[in-house]
């Protein structure tokens, strides 16, 4: 599904260059259930922001679906994403004006989905993550828990083929993280790819494959599977 | 989607109620004083528009050059009707003669009093082509009865306000200035309030020509009276330009007698409401250009400022809005419709704006009669306010909702989910201060304007006149031959009473907007002198009562006709005599027929019409058969009682006027109804401008407070004490206000300096103004930040830092 080949990223400032990426390589295929570790400032989030086509390598070559992503303009990517993608932040990222069910329905707004259709689906999702009782809630009226299965309702509404995850359980307790844990893998075992950026060792071992990143290397991957 | 924004715009206007009540205040109140402002220009573009001829329908004017000077006059002589018909066959010529105050009275039958009333305006002696020209709903008649003497059409009001009702006012009969009996022989409707020619009570031309003393009817070519007007209607196709070439010839051909330069020409309909030169018009009021353009002029600034306070809270907000805007990019929004949502949000705000304007601007209807003409029944809504609100919502939105919108939708995805966008990141930091310069300067620039123009009323109001025009009661009165006759009686009468200073018959005031000019002849000279002089009647007691003062000699003895005159110090000096006394037992004669008379006094310049014009040449004489009004000097105390009394005997004296006095000094004021009215127009204006700008000013800086309360917290950890917190904050706007105020200063000198030449007698524009401009301008913008600054600066630093 996604290949990337000597995939480079700097960030300037007037004195300094940083290397955030630095010829990084890799391969991931559908279905897989990918995790990515390593320390701060390895190149992690980098990697994520540029395989969710939020961001632009500097160098190098990615591949999604067999086409180059590189080359492709802000409304392309726009695109793409909307149809393919789906989000997962460490901190949520609800809008903090609109209720629960109007966040898990924006996704279905971009892509033009029809009322009907986006109210029966949105209920549907949210029944799947239990927190249908909440639709009329305010992110702010959640626990963070609920506030994350809301984010993941949303990330999988527009049944996305890739799921990027950046620290799903950061902000959650053990009990919650485990949920949340257990609601991706369901989503992988029905045919969702996902990526996930953890510094969990826990969290990672759900996952088929750990891929450990150094200075925007790749120093190491487990096969768990 | 359309919802789903409606929806997040509402919201977001809920949870920054602060913010939105700032930005809807600014723009209600701004859109409602540009509404009234619209309202009033409408207004006065709109006069006379309502005649189907309005494209050829022309005033005829006359232009008298004599030596230097050139003055204008709305006026046409009287012999020059018929010969106008003959040189210029395929027009359609109209003549009116217009009185400026007369007395209707109604007569009640035997047994009861007769009721009588004061029409200042509206009665006009009228030829019935006059309804060729001008369009007219007759409800009773037709113009054919103006052909006939001793006939009067009057309106519907004034029928149902001299009988009751309109119906049964034909064939009645009412009495002119108890001297013509007239019968009614129509009724029209009411003319339109946005019309130079309000007439109510229409008189048959033909009936003047029987009184030609009473309303200075004279069949000569050398006597002009401005109160006598021509209109005349030209077939389409015609240009003014040749018209106007044909005039010039008739002109040359007509004026020979004694009159040197006069000319007559053509006036458009469409000009005559704008036309200063000329003073007496036939309707209400006229306007300048000039007033009408600095009103939209200002209208404009304000719409700007309040789309200003918008750009600046809109974009300085957008740091708090970063997230949603990353999120909705991550979830696919493109930018095109990230755009038409925050236009979609700002259309909200403006939209209310215009809702809540179009309630204040109707609040504030009524109140416009004070700063314009336009009449208290003016309706809020036309067709002509609609599509003008509807255009100013739309550039307000587009004025000032793109740039936020744009610079909202350039977020950058990552960094906006990870709140890494900052004030400093989003740029625009120089374009914003710009706006608060402009802000600032448009503010400024109204204070100048406000403090000189009612710096120079003030002046005007209260200047020197060179005579005491307080506590004079004048009361306007008649000069048939029994009225005459009660003069000295009347006199008697009331120098009895001990509040009575002093009584005198004049034709008019010391200081007035009439103006009775002619030529006159000097020292015997077989020819006239190159000047016009201006004339004064009255009898000998019309120094006392003034307290004008004689630089050489004394007033004049008692006298019905011209024996003896008194003349101002400009006439002397014009006339090249520079020693007062040198003019005394000097001969005068006023135009070809008068006689000969010696000057007997000299009395110190007095200002002889408002303070736009020059003090012109004068001379006072006595000469019973034109005074006209009755002035009385009361001694200041019980003035409302003594005026009482005053009317009391009037009544008693002369039972068949109506009573309808007047203060010289309230007269006086009236001069100046345009630049009162312009100085309170500034004054309002600034007053909202300012008020706006505050508003913007303290949504900056409570933005501000919020985004630095880390840094003001860490700053007092250090040590930092209010006061240099309070300077953080202020240091950047006191430098924003002294660059707005280098803008302000130069653009303001040059308006109101410009404003002020149409004054003769004038403040001096220094730098005491603008001086108070800018301090006027910190004190209100410290007021404004004030409070604000010093409120963060005081916050406890350990609740500041741990809210991080």
């Amino acid at each position: 599904m996604i290949k990337i080949t000597d995939l480079e990223k700097f960030y300037r400032t007037e004195e300094v260059e940083t290397i955030a990426l630095n010829k990084l390589s890799m391969e991931i295929n559908t279905g897989e259930f990918v995790a990515i570790m390593g320390p701060s400032g390895c190149g992690k989030s980098t990697l994520l922001n540029i395989l969710g086509m939020l961001d632009d390598p500097d160098g190098g070559s990615y591949m999604f679906n067999g086409a180059e992503i590189a080359h492709f303009t802000e409304r392309k990517r726009a695109n793409l994403r909307k149809h393919n993608l789906g989000f997962v932040f460490q901190s949520f990222n609800l809008i903090d004006e609109l209720t629960v069910f109007e966040n898990v329905e924006l996704p279905l707004i971009y892509t033009k989905v029809p009322a009907k259709e986006r109210l029966s689906r949105v209920e549907a999702v949210l029944e799947k993550m239990q927190i249908m009782h909440r639709r009329n809630h305010y992110p702010q009226q959640l626990s963070g828990g609920q506030q994350q299965r809301v984010a993941i309702a949303r990330a999988v509404v527009n049944n996305p083929k890739l799921i990027l995850a950046d620290e799903p359980t950061g902000n959650l307790d053990s009990s919650n993280g485990n949920d949340v844990m257990e609601l991706l893998t369901d989503l992988n075992e029905q045919g969702t790819t996902i990526i996930m950026v953890t510094h969990s060792e826990h969290d990672a071992r759900y996952s088929h494959r750990i891929i450990r990143l150094l200075d925007g290397q790749t120093v190491l991957e487990n096969i768990l599977i | 989607m359309f919802r789903n924004y409606l929806k997040i715009a509402w919201r977001n206007l809920m949870r920054h109620k602060g913010y939105s009540a700032i930005n809807i205040a600014g723009l209600t109140v701004g859109i409602a004083a540009c509404l009234l402002i619209y309202i009033v220009v409408q207004y006065e573009t709109s006069f006379n528009k309502q005649n189907k001829n309005y494209r050829n329908i022309y005033h005829i004017v006359t232009q008298s050059v004599q030596g230097n000077d050139v003055s204008y006059t709305p006026g046409i002589t009287v012999p020059a009707v018929p010969a106008l018909r003959t040189d210029l066959p395929e027009a359609t010529i109209a003549a009116m003669d217009v009185s400026y105050g007369s007395q209707i009275t109604i007569p009640a039958g035997s047994g009861h009093a007769d009721k009588k009333f004061i029409e200042h305006s509206g009665v006009v002696f009228i030829e019935p082509q006059y309804f060729d020209l001008f369009d007219s709903e007759w409800i009773a008649g037709n113009k054919a009865v103006l052909a006939e003497p001793n006939m009067v059409v009057i309106d519907k009001s004034t029928a149902i306000k001299y009988f009751g009702d309109w119906q049964h006012a034909e064939g009645k009969f009412l009495k002119m200035d108890n001297l013509i009996d007239l019968k009614i022989a129509g009724v029209i409707e009411d003319v339109v309030s946005n019309s130079d020619f309000p007439f109510k009570v229409l008189v048959s031309y033909v009936t003047l020509k029987n009184y030609p003393n009473n309303y200075n009817y004279s069949d000569e070519w050398g006597s002009n009276s401005s109160n006598h007007q021509v209109m005349l209607l030209m077939p389409p196709g015609e240009s003014i330009e040749s018209v106007n070439a044909r005039l010039k010839v008739f002109s040359k051909k007509h004026y020979t007698f004694d009159i040197r330069g006069t000319f007559n020409f053509l006036q458009p309909l469409s000009d005559l409401h704008f036309d200063t030169r000329f003073g007496n018009t036939t309707g209400d009021h006229i306007t300048s250009k000039a007033t009408l353009f600095t009103l939209s002029f200002i209208g404009v600034l304000i719409i700007i400022m309040a789309s200003i306070n918008f750009i600046n809270l809109t974009t300085a907000q957008s740091v708090g809005r970063s997230k949603e805007v990353g999120i909705r990019k991550v979830l696919g929004s493109s930018r095109k419709q990230l755009v038409f949502q925050l236009l979609g949000e700002t259309t909200m705000i403006v939209v209310t704006s215009g809702f809540l304007a179009l309630i204040v601007a109707k609040l504030a209807l009524p109140y416009l009669e004070n700063i314009s003409s336009v009449p208290k029944t003016m309706g809020l809504l036309s067709a002509g306010s609609v599509l003008f609100l509807i255009s100013t919502l739309i550039s307000v939105v587009v004025l000032s909702g793109i740039y936020p919108a744009l610079i909202l939708s350039g977020f950058k995805p990552v960094l906006a989910i990870k709140n890494k966008i900052t004030a400093a990141s989003i740029g625009g930091v120089p374009l914003r201060r710009g706006l608060v310069v402009a802000q600032f300067a448009i503010s400024q620039l109204l204070i100048i304007g406000t403090l000189v123009a009612l710096n120079q009323m003030n002046f005007v109001n209260s200047a020197d006149l060179g005579f005491n025009s307080s506590a004079v009661l004048v009361i306007p009165g008649y000069t048939d031959s029994l009225s005459l006759q009660k003069m000295g009686q009347f006199k008697q009468q009331q120098l009895q009473k001990p509040q009575v200073k002093s009584v005198s018959f004049i034709s008019d005031a010391p200081s007035s907007d009439n103006n009775w000019a002619s030529n006159f002849y000097f020292d015997q000279a077989p020819d006239d002198v190159d000047f016009t002089v201006f004339l004064k009647a009255g009898d000998a007691d019309y120094f006392k009562t003034f307290g004008l003062q004689f630089v050489a000699g004394g007033g004049y003895a008692p006298s019905d006709t011209i024996n003896q005159m008194v003349v101002n110090e400009t006439l002397i000096k014009k006339l090249g005599i520079k020693n007062p006394k040198a003019a005394l037992g000097k001969t005068l004669r006023i135009g070809g027929r008068g006689v000969w008379a010696p000057i007997v006094g000299v009395v110190k310049d007095f200002k002889t019409n408002s303070l736009r014009e020059e003090v012109k040449p004068i001379i006072i004489a006595p000469g019973k058969r034109v005074l006209s009004l009755a002035a009385i000097k009361i001694q200041t105390g019980s003035l409302t009682q003594t005026v009482a009394e005053i009317q009391k005997l009037w009544e008693k004296t002369y039972p068949e006027y109506a009573y309808n006095g007047y203060f010289v000094d309230e007269r006086i004021a009236q001069f100046y109804k345009q630049e009162n009215q312009l100085a309170l127009i500034y004054k309002l204006f600034a007053g909202v401008a300012i008020f706006i700008s505050c508003l913007g000013l303290y949504g900056l800086v409570s933005f501000m407070a919020v985004q630095r309360t880390k840094e003001v917290g860490i700053r007092k950890v250090l040590g930092a004490s209010v006061g240099s917190i309070v300077y953080l904050f202020s240091k950047e706007f006191l430098i924003l206000l002294s660059i707005s105020f280098l803008i302000a200063m130069p653009i303001g000198w040059y308006m109101m300096n410009g404003w002020l030449q149409s004054f003769v007698y004038r403040i001096d524009l220094g730098a005491g103004v603008f001086l108070a401009a800018i301090l006027l301008s910190v004190f209100i913008a410290g007021l404004t930040f004030g409070y604000k600054a010093i409120t963060t600066a005081l916050v406890n630093p350990i609740k500041s830092l741990r809210s991080e």
